[in-house]
């Protein structure tokens, strides 16, 4: 490389990094400085209209003896596990059955992504109509299950409601991986002998393995920062107040901003270990 | 020298008149008020009238009036106060005020002038809702609230009772409310919305019982002791034994809080003074067919009821707090027209016999409540009082469970909150 070729390198990086800067400038503004300034607030006890007065990491041992923080937890894990698990596992096979070029597919694939591109609001007020105890559902099941205002239901409502919103997302996902997957592949399986299922545990999962990371992912850190149908469908109550609205009533309505960052702070570690040890899960299956 | 030292004094002088006209409104200065309200819209109404009357008297003032959904309000009022944005006027409830806002030194206090004056305008212990432990009041009522009882005096009739003999106890609640389901009528039913209102329509059933959510000093949790645990079962008998009414299919929205009455789904409901114009406003078949009786009680010998009122205060930050208060006085000076056109019962003494009294209906039964009522009680981190409240509630009406157990649960909660 010339000395001058050098120079035209050197002047084109220092050219970027100065067009970087405002974007950067905005990252570290409204995304980095928050999230510092959060954890700050997590040592303090802070009822937002009185001065901070430093508590050190008492709103972190506050948290492992309370009742309502494994509350939350527990509702949060509930949520996630029976909403995430089988609206994967349902967009995994719908994808696949959709992964076809015949004529209306196309719409089918459209219909099914018309909840995700609806608002969570929009769609909790319309489900809490469907939910009512002389709401379509009961109508339709011919029963009388109080949907929302029950220990005992509230939060399969919650899990029903979520699971016809997400799977759109999902499903369009695996429709994408699975476009990126040679057809030549499944053709010459097929000519080998291989039968459907054969094919798809050889085949196709292997190389959907990419996607499927993404969407076990984007499935956790989905499932525990959920906010609105809980606030919209039953306000917390009846084993539904996830962690997100622990925060929220937390900092908000109780006024304890040090708490509720200390519960965003464990938030933020737990999606971050567990979204590390998914990514490796998946990696060392690569080797 | 002496020019410079004469332009220095000016300057010195200017300065100060600045500083002054930053601190007070001469009648000359602009002043720019801003003024928050929850909503209710007859209120609405009666306070934009006010506020264009008292901007055409004083024109230097002009003042911008938002109103907040009662949901969002308490959130939005801390938010606003923390980063300095908040309200000059604030019109708060007791609860909130002497919970939060009064002992977090939020509020500007009367000065004892006006205090003075004020205590001798309105009715003995009527401002102690908006009273600080400082002995200071820091806030003037809009709105003073008395508990009474509506019943729909077609379907009593149609269950052959006497509207003229409303139930009196809450056994004689279960009695009527039974004949009228039988005859195919609405019973009776509480309200499921906010956790504030799970926790002051318990309050209704804990005065009557002798039943406290706290101890005297606001140390501990005392709402699972026999006479708190009476309170919410009587609530639970008459909903779920009696089966007075649904709780499951209750009206949920918070916005229309005598929906089930209007509808028919209930033929009695506990009522305040603003619900009857509101009633009268939404559903007038409603209303013609309404007659408010006294609040049915636990013992009727010792007769109580709840108080609770809406006080126009001043933020502490305001920096045209004189001038607030000035828009106070005009404002709560209006309680002729409070009466007539939102009614709105404001508790200045011989309030009833004053010629917009005589219009308001069922005027002999709410000066009745006003001689038996009490505030609500409030403590340290009230809003997590009320969320173990409601849990409490929900979990013994909505889910069945007993009341000792679930009240046992709200208890050690409310302990937690206390103790920090």
């Amino acid at each position: 490389m010339t000395t001058l070729n050098v120079r035209a390198s050197a002047h084109r990086k220092i050219i970027g990094a100065v067009f970087a800067v405002p974007a950067l400038a905005l990252f570290g503004l409204f995304a980095v400085y928050p999230m510092v300034r959060v954890f700050y607030i997590s040592l303090f006890d802070y009822d937002l209209t009185s001065p901070p007065h430093w508590v050190g990491f008492a709103n972190y041992g506050f948290l492992w003896h309370s009742e309502q923080f494994h509350q939350s937890l527990e509702a949060t894990g509930f949520y996630l596990l029976f909403t995430y698990v089988p609206a994967v596992l349902l967009a995994l096979l719908l994808a696949l059955g959709l992964d076809t070029k015949l004529p209306g597919s196309g719409f089918i694939r459209l219909l099914y992504f018309a909840p995700v591109a609806m608002s969570w609001v929009a769609i909790s007020v319309i489900w809490r109509l469907l939910f009512q105890p002389d709401g379509l559902l009961n109508q339709v099941l011919g029963t009388h299950t109080p949907w929302l205002t029950s220990a005992k239901s509230a939060e399969w409502a919650l899990v029903i409601a979520s699971v016809w919103k997400e799977t759109g997302l999902f499903l369009i996902l695996f429709l994408a991986g699975l476009s990126r997957i040679p057809r030549e592949l499944r053709e010459a399986a097929s000519l080998d002998g291989a039968g459907a299922f054969r094919s798809f545990r050889y085949i196709t999962l292997p190389l959907l393995k990419p996607m499927t990371a993404v969407v076990c992912v984007m499935a956790v850190i989905r499932g525990c920062q959920s906010f609105s149908p809980q606030v919209v469908l039953t306000g917390g109550s009846f084993k539904t107040q996830v962690v997100n609205l622990y925060v929220y009533k937390t900092a908000f309505e109780n006024a304890r901003m040090g708490r509720a960052s200390a519960v965003a702070v464990l938030l933020f570690f737990a999606l971050l270990m567990v979204t590390m040890l998914q990514l490796r899960l998946f990696r060392s299956g690569e080797r | 020298m002496k020019k410079l030292s004469a332009v220095l004094a000016l300057c010195v002088v200017g300065v100060a008149m600045t500083a002054c006209g930053s601190g007070s409104s001469g009648s000359g200065d602009k002043v720019h008020l801003t003024f928050w309200t929850h909503t209710h819209p007859p209120m609405i109404a009666l306070n934009k009238k006010l506020i264009a009357e008292y901007e055409k008297a004083h024109p230097n003032v002009t003042i911008d009036y938002q109103q907040i959904p009662n949901t969002d309000f308490n959130t939005k009022m801390l938010t606003s106060l923390s980063n300095g944005s908040g309200p000059d006027v604030i019109n708060m409830d007791d609860v909130a005020l002497r919970g939060d806002y009064i002992p977090k030194r939020l509020l500007a206090p009367m000065d004892s002038a006006a205090q003075t004056a004020a205590e001798g305008r309105y009715l003995p212990n009527t401002l102690d809702g908006a009273k600080g432990p400082d002995g200071k009041v820091y806030g003037l009522p809009t709105e003073f609230n008395a508990t009474a009882f509506a019943i729909n005096k077609a379907a009593f009739k149609k269950a052959g009772l006497d509207p003229a003999d409303p139930p009196k106890t809450w056994d004689d609640v279960a009695a009527d409310g039974k004949k009228l389901i039988a005859a195919g009528q609405g019973g009776f039913n509480f309200l499921y919305l906010s956790a504030g209102q799970y926790t002051q329509q318990l309050q209704i059933l804990l005065n009557e019982t002798g039943g406290r959510i706290v101890s005297d000093d606001g140390k501990k949790a005392t709402i699972d002791q026999p006479l708190g645990v009476q309170a919410l079962e009587l609530w639970n008998t008459l909903v779920n034994k009696d089966k007075l009414g649904d709780p499951h299919t209750a009206s949920h929205d918070a916005t229309a809080p005598f929906a089930d009455f209007e509808a028919g789904k209930t033929s009695m409901t506990v009522m305040y003074p603003w619900g009857v114009g509101q009633i009268a406003q939404d559903n007038p078949k409603t209303y013609k067919n309404m007659e408010v009786v006294p609040l049915p009680q636990v013992d009727p010998s010792k007769p109580n009821g709840r108080w609770y009122g809406y006080y126009m205060a001043v933020n502490k930050a305001s920096k045209h707090q004189a001038e607030a208060w000035k828009f106070i006085d005009y404002v709560t000076s209006q309680n002729q027209r409070w009466l007539t056109d939102v009614n709105f019962i404001q508790p200045v003494k011989d309030w009833s016999s004053s010629p917009a009294a005589a219009k308001v209906p069922f005027l002999k039964v709410w000066e009745q409540a006003y001689q038996q009522g009490r505030f609500d009680e409030v403590a340290p981190h009230w809003a997590e009082v009320q969320d173990a409240i409601k849990t409490a509630i929900e979990s013994t009406v909505l889910d069945g469970k007993p009341a000792g157990s679930t009240l046992k649960q709200a208890a050690d909660t409310i302990n937690q909150s206390l103790s920090e």
